[in-house]
């Protein structure tokens, strides 16, 4: 659904008060609720936005986007280094096949 | 005599009609007979239906009584000369027959009706099913008693309440057939003129002339800028693709540069000074405003972008003929209006043709 928000001598309301707000509007818990793309256009006042509600928390694991779990903190990003991204790949480089995959992240040269 | 003749060679397919009338007869009866015991039996109630349709079902009913009253009286020789069911019956006929439009007219509520009957709700197409829910206007921050259901929104808004992405259902592509292109350069140039002649016609220029010497009333309108350009018809189309698709599109540089500029140019003063190229109309060449887009190289064509909006390359440029140094001036015969055509006075053209046009004002 597309999401006015009128705030007029307000800045942007967060998030997490359009969560509450929905919540209440359509009686959901708040973990199904996702909000995003909130844009305030014009002069004073309105934002506008788009939003989604589900009608189970199974349903919104499936479907969503990972970074909108991740605001709901019901979804964690592996957090490995740039740096030993690019070691990886580069390591894999060397190898030709199947034996890329036994490359991994941490591995010392020898 | 050929009458026996006749007779004789008739005689056998009219036997094997009689046979054929014979075991119809006897079907129709039987099922006349299963009919009205069913109706005797009540299990077509009519009193809750149309009385419309009831009244036609009583008149076809006697109709067919009197017809058969006369097929018996013919068979058995009598004559049907002033026989009274004739008139019962012309009588009937046009009594059905002024109900024919009646009947027309019903047509629509009686085929609605019969297929929620059938299908047990409303159809997807029914009009009833967008009237309007004031329940949904009702605010639903207020406080927890006077909250509504859920269930009312599911029928009034056709578009954007997403709720469940999980349903899927197949993708069916849109068939687009591919049509042949076919346009000459001929037609290309004739194109490119019409539209930089319509351009030109709603340019302020003539717009003051036309306001100056029609006789109808001053109008003052706090209307749009009548001249819609590219960039906000982008933005429009822009706006238009977001909500529909609930993304949000990133802005490039260059596209933040031509909105900047487009903003720019309309909320100074440049209009005061720099008016719209009329060379369409007047049939010179075409010069450029020299402060519209410094920053960008004029080409006459530029290759096609590959993105979600389609942006042409600064289209006013482009219709207008360039004096490129490679291309010869183009030639002044090039098909201008006449004065008819554009609503002036003919001495007004001849000014314009000639290019003197502030000497007309002062």
């Amino acid at each position: 659904m597309g999401i006015n928000v009128l705030h007029p001598g307000q800045s942007t309301v967060p998030k997490t008060e359009i969560w509450g707000k929905l919540a209440k509007m359509y009686n959901t818990t708040l973990d199904v609720i996702f909000v995003f793309g909130f844009r305030t256009y014009f002069s004073d006042g309105k934002t506008t936005g788009f939003g989604m509600i589900y009608n189970s928390l199974d349903y919104a694991k499936e479907n969503e986007l990972k970074h909108r779990l991740a605001r709901h903190s019901l979804y964690e990003k592996k957090k490995t280094l740039r740096n030993q991204q690019k070691e990886c790949k580069n390591r894999m480089k060397k190898v030709r096949g199947t034996a890329k995959s036994n490359v991994g992240v941490n591995e010392k040269v020898s | 005599m050929a009458a026996p003749g006749l007779l004789e060679s008739d005689l056998p397919s009219a036997v094997t009609l009689l046979k054929n009338l014979q075991e119809q007869v006897m079907a129709v009866t039987a099922q006349v007979q299963s009919l009205t015991k069913k109706v005797q039996a009540g299990a077509y109630p009519t009193e809750k239906g149309l009385s419309f349709l009831e009244v036609k079902d009583q008149l076809l009913l006697m109709y067919l009584m009197d017809l058969t009253h006369l097929i018996l009286d013919k068979a058995s020789g009598g004559s049907l000369q002033g026989h009274d069911a004739v008139l019962r019956l012309v009588e009937i006929r046009t009594v059905l027959e002024k109900l024919r439009p009646l009947d027309q007219k019903l047509k629509y509520q009686i085929d609605k009706l019969v297929k929620t009957a059938v299908t047990g709700s409303l159809s997807e197409n029914d009009p009833l099913r967008f009237k309007p829910h004031p329940s949904n206007m009702m605010s639903k921050l207020n406080s927890e008693d006077e909250e509504d259901e859920e269930a009312e929104d599911g029928q009034s808004e056709a578009s954007g309440k997403k709720s469940v992405k999980g349903v899927s259902k197949k993708y069916v592509p849109p068939r687009l057939v591919p049509v042949h292109y076919d346009e000459t350069e001929a037609e290309r140039e004739k194109k490119r003129l019409e539209r930089a002649k319509r351009r030109a016609l709603s340019s302020s220029v003539i717009r003051e002339l036309k306001e100056q010497y029609s006789d109808a009333p001053e109008e003052i309108r706090d209307a749009r800028h009548p001249h819609v350009t590219h960039q906000s018809q982008e933005d429009q189309h822009r706006i238009n693709y977001e909500e529909s698709m609930m993304v949000r599109l990133s802005v490039s540089k260059k596209e933040k540069g031509r909105r900047k500029r487009a903003n720019v140019m309309s909320s100074q003063l440049h209009s005061l000074t720099h008016f719209s190229d009329i060379s369409a109309l007047t049939g010179g060449t075409a010069h450029l405003d020299e402060d519209q887009n410094p920053a960008k190289k004029r080409k006459i064509s530029k290759k096609g972008r590959k993105k979600k909006e389609s942006v042409k390359a600064n289209p006013s440029l482009k219709s207008l003929p360039l004096l490129h140094p490679e291309k010869p001036a183009e030639k002044q015969n090039s098909p201008s209006l006449t004065a008819k055509e554009m609503k002036i006075p003919q001495k007004l053209s001849a000014k314009l043709k000639s290019g003197d046009w502030w000497q007309l004002h002062i």
